[in-house]
């Protein structure tokens, strides 16, 4: 019972049982068969894309920002790689330094807009949202004539970044095990962790404390930037090509799975285990119905009423965490 | 005190208004495009053309910039617009009831998805972005279901009756579409509730501080379900308007204006965390808002930039809007 | 609380091992756009239709899209993917960008399951990938219809109206509008709006309406979505050119058709989707279930021209979401 309700306390409760609802819904209601589910690579592709995103924007909103340029910078990543190693045909390599270096430009663009002004974070990655949507369609219509352009990536490339193993499962979740163990590390571990959490909570109060607030946020953005810049990079050399996009779809899907991740949007409590099951979670809600019998055409409800419940749960085991207190012994 | 010197202080009081700078930036971007757009743009037609654009998305702008004042967020909008397109063109198209109860089952849908916000918001501590983008994808999904369930397909087709038509569908000389007009209206009884009414001061105080407003007596929570509420009702409004100028709704509407009633608020001063902003600012937000993506089409500009200037317009409209509101709050009256 | 969980974990257990009685007839995947994407809700409508047959006989029909067009290639190599980790008995899938699905289709082949490609790829994609056949019409050909038609009416300074840059099924038509109306002696351009004016047909309409202003010898039009025809047709009004500018369109609904007979616009592009749909899944169920096929390699379903000569038929089917 104490381990039940110790795991209950845990920011990733909500988004665990989030996920053991979703299954039981789809399988009592939907007819899935769970072990062909189980078996199913899509979902876990999607969870492996979407989380990789989901990773430092979750972190972003624990210290109490947001990022919705990520949006643009998936594309961004994919068109810049496809279009000098493609296009021009440069080396791959220079074609994915191409894709992260973008990613860093724009994340230090962010982060220094966000530093240096008022302006509120989500109205600056607003604006660089729709500034990079604008950047990729440009790039890609005036230097190449079309809206897709085609790579072809040696193998060492292809290994690396855009092969399946098994014959179903993207090499790219290998690239997101690694990476959630390394964020779990960094902020659970370490004490840029606590820097996070303790911007979420107070900015000011951390600043005072001797937090290097600025810096920190503008090295959260850049990471935000990158790894939506790498997800993209590695669709390019995966699926042989690239497409622009306005990539809007992406924003509500991140943070969707960041807020089922147990995330406060407040800012200062969340967990990277939480981020990485909100990823799954969202990941078997989005690709879970193609196993069921239910009608694509409710698809969008199921998401909306799985996300309100994953978040009223978030704020009920949130209380209860924050309420607990270790009962007394007993005076003797 | 010199003549002189009167004016310029009150110059300066005018300087710091937060509507200035976007009263600044609104003037810039027109002189822009003027430039480029040359005489066709600077006529009827071009005037027309941004309007146009304006009234729909200044409607839904307006509350939206309410809600955002009073600390607020309602990404709903963009699926109430289609859901009260086709709740008009299934009511009144398909099933031929009169149009007026189609037009109030879209603006009832609205109020509806508003009631559902705003009694979620108050009543549990989620997050109002959280919130409204799960009643989006909600409403999203409602929309779809039902429209292919009754019609069997994601288009609806009407064909309104004249009067409504005039009075909802129809363009002033074949350019200025009513929808205009109504906006007008929408902005002076928005005005009026926000700056000339015990409401407005509500709405403020709300979005300065909440715990102290409810502290001070203001019935929050019925205000906050009232803004949302408002915002439904406009989102559901423009989608009424839509489907009786243009005859046909479409479940794939509606996303856009998400963002793109965001972005008009925040050029035109509203600060997002909220207590501070003005409906003239959100107006002139607006207008700014259609004229560069108006413009683009009217300069000799390759389109596809037309993402670009839009975003790097958002950006220096905010900054610019940065700078002057750091002005106003460190503004100290020259003493005599 | 505790028993809560239990519970529920015992009972989703319970519910999985349960074994399903394994259906005799087949289980037909098939890859669409979309759900509320007007053209292919037809699409749906006409695999369903065959579905029933399908399920009468003992299988199923799965529909698998995408939740929007920001990455259809990828996108849409993930189903395919997905439907043979569902073990599907055959699938129906289109082939919107060779590069990033090809892959996906040589692994169907690899699996053995009989496929067949529709509505985008042409039979050079079937004969390349090994499918069974093609169903359907060819995006980059009904963009030539139109541009054809209306170069063929006089029209000859064309623009294509593109609201959803980057989805390859609307940059085929762009193109082909593009070669069609050049072919005919003409010339063209492409106009791609914004992502601000996602879903907006005012501002669909406002911008073909500045665009007409400002190029005023353009009077060739071409809409590559349901809801930017009708706004076109508000956007010329406004522009002044009613009667001046000619408007031609991708597939078509109650309101398409309204116009098409009022006279605002001149044709629309049928590719049938219904078509598609239905018999790419009859075809696949007739040969799982008994071995039968259909000779003819290519089944066109399109592009045929809907204009004011021939619309009383297609209005009834427009009404019953079919067409």
């Amino acid at each position: 019972m104490n381990m039940i309700n110790a795991f209950l306390r845990r920011p990733a409760a909500a988004s665990v049982l989030s996920l053991i609802i979703v299954l039981a819904f789809y399988v009592l209601i939907g007819g899935v068969d769970l072990g062909r589910l189980a078996g199913a690579a899509s979902w876990v592709n999607f969870a492996a894309n979407l989380g990789i995103v989901a990773l430092p924007v979750g972190l972003l909103m624990i210290a109490g920002e947001i990022d919705i340029s990520i949006g643009a910078m998936i594309p961004a990543g994919s068109i810049t790689t496809a279009i000098l190693s493609g296009y021009y045909g440069l080396p791959i390599g220079v074609g994915m330094a191409g894709a992260l270096a973008l990613g860093v430009l724009v994340g230090l663009v962010n982060g220094l807009l966000a530093v240096r002004t008022t302006v509120p974070t989500l109205i600056i990655t607003l604006g660089t949202l729709v500034g990079m949507q604008g950047v990729v369609l440009s790039a890609a219509v005036l230097l190449t004539g079309n809206a897709s352009v085609a790579l072809t990536s040696p193998d060492w490339a292809k290994f690396a970044f855009g092969h399946l193993i098994a014959g179903s499962y993207q090499v790219i979740i290998v690239w997101w095990l690694i990476l959630t163990i390394l964020f779990a590390f960094v902020v659970h571990y370490t004490r840029y962790g606590n820097w996070i959490f303790a911007m979420g909570g107070d900015k000011i109060s951390a600043r005072n404390a001797g937090i290097p607030t600025r810096g920190l946020t503008i090295v959260l953005f850049v990471l935000s930037a990158s790894c939506a810049a790498f997800v993209g990079m590695c669709q390019a050399i995966q699926f042989n090509s690239a497409q622009v996009s306005g990539g809007m779809g992406y924003i509500f899907n991140t943070i969707v799975s960041i807020v089922v991740g147990g995330v406060l949007l407040t800012g200062g409590f969340g967990s990277v285990s939480g981020i990485f099951f909100g990823a799954l979670t969202f990941a078997i809600v989005s690709q879970g119905i193609y196993f069921t019998n239910i009608d694509r055409n409710w698809s969008n409800l199921i998401i909306g009423v799985m996300l309100l419940i994953a978040v009223a749960m978030n704020e009920a085991f949130r209380r209860r965490a924050l309420a607990y207190s270790p009962r007394k012994r007993k005076a003797a | 005190m010199t003549a002189g010197a009167s004016i310029s202080s009150n110059l300066g009081r005018l300087a710091r208004r937060p509507e200035a700078g976007s009263l600044v930036g609104l003037i810039v971007i027109y002189i822009f495009f003027a430039i480029l757009g040359g005489q066709v743009f600077l006529g009827a037609p071009g005037w027309s053309s941004w309007l146009n654009m304006a009234a729909e998305v200044g409607t839904i702008a307006l509350p939206v910039g309410l809600l955002m004042i009073a600390g607020e967020l309602d990404i709903s909008v963009g699926s109430v617009l289609p859901a009260s397109s086709l709740t008009v063109a299934i009511l009144s198209g398909r099933w031929g009831l009169p149009i007026y109860i189609g037009i109030a089952g879209g603006l009832g849908v609205g109020l509806a998805v508003g009631l559902f916000n705003g009694l979620l918001v108050t009543r549990t501590r989620i997050p109002s972005l959280i919130l409204t983008i799960g009643s989006m994808f909600g409403v999203m999904g409602l929309t779809l279901g039902f429209t292919i369930w009754i019609a069997g397909s994601t288009g609806v087709f009407i064909v309104p009756d004249p009067l409504t038509k005039t009075l909802l569908g129809s363009a002033l000389g074949g350019m200025f579409q009513v929808g205009i007009f109504w906006w007008a209206g929408f902005v002076v009884v928005i005005y009026g509730l926000l700056h000339l009414s015990t409401w407005g001061n509500w709405i403020f105080a709300l979005g300065g501080d909440k715990e102290s407003a409810r502290n001070a007596g203001i019935p929050t929570q019925k205000l906050t379900i009232q803004l949302y509420m408002l915002s439904g009702f406009a989102a559901a409004f423009v989608g009424v308007t839509q489907v009786i100028t243009f005859g046909s709704a479409q479940v794939a509407a509606g996303s856009s204006f998400i963002f793109n009633s965001i972005m008009c608020v925040v050029i035109g001063g509203v600060i997002l965390t909220g207590g501070a902003g003005s409906v003239i600012g959100i107006v002139l937000g607006t207008m700014t808002f259609a004229i560069v993506n108006q413009g683009i089409f009217f300069s000799g500009l390759d389109p596809n930039f037309g993402s670009i200037i839009i975003g790097a317009l958002l950006l220096t409209a905010v900054l610019s809007n940065d700078t002057f509101r750091a002005m106003a709050l460190s503004y100290v009256a020259k003493k005599k | 609380m505790k028993k809560t969980i239990k519970f529920v974990l015992a009972a989703a257990l319970l519910a999985s091992t349960a074994t399903v009685a394994l259906a005799d007839g087949a289980k037909i995947f098939v890859v669409g756009g979309k759900a509320d994407d007007p053209f292919w809700s037809i699409v749906k409508r006409g695999a369903e239709d065959a579905g029933k047959v399908v399920s009468a006989e003992g299988g199923k029909v799965v529909w698998l899209a995408p939740q929007n067009y920001d990455n259809l290639g990828v996108d849409a190599a993930e189903l395919i993917r997905q439907a043979i980790d569902q073990k599907a008995d055959a699938i129906v899938a289109p082939d919107w960008a060779p590069a990033a699905m090809d892959p996906a289709f040589q692994a169907v082949k690899a699996a053995g399951i009989p496929f067949i490609v529709y509505n985008a790829g042409g039979i050079q994609a079937a004969d390349r990938l090994g499918a069974m056949n093609y169903v359907g019409a060819v995006d980059y050909l009904g963009g030539v219809a139109g541009g054809d038609y209306l170069a063929k009416a006089g029209h000859k300074s064309g623009v294509c109206v593109n609201s959803l840059p980057g989805a390859a099924n609307i940059e085929d038509y762009c193109k082909g509008f593009g070669d069609g109306i050049k072919k005919a002696g003409g010339k063209s351009d492409v106009l791609p709006l914004p992502a601000t004016a996602e879903g907006n047909v005012t501002a669909v309409a406002q911008a073909v309406r500045a665009y007409l202003l400002q190029h005023p010898d353009v009077d060739a039009i071409f809409a590559t979505a349901n809801l930017d025809a009708v706004g076109i047709v508000q956007g010329i009004a406004q522009a002044g050119k009613a009667g001046k500018a000619h408007l031609c369109g991708i597939n078509f609904d109650q309101a398409i058709l309204a116009q098409i007979a009022a006279g605002t616009q001149d044709c629309a592009i049928d590719q049938q989707g219904y078509q598609q749909g239905f018999y790419a899944v009859s075809i696949l169920n007739g040969y799982v279930n008994y071995g039968l096929s259909i000779p003819t390699r290519e089944i066109l379903t399109g592009p045929g021209v809907v204009d004011n000569t021939n619309i009383k038929a297609t209005m009834a089917g427009a009404k019953g979401g079919t067409r």
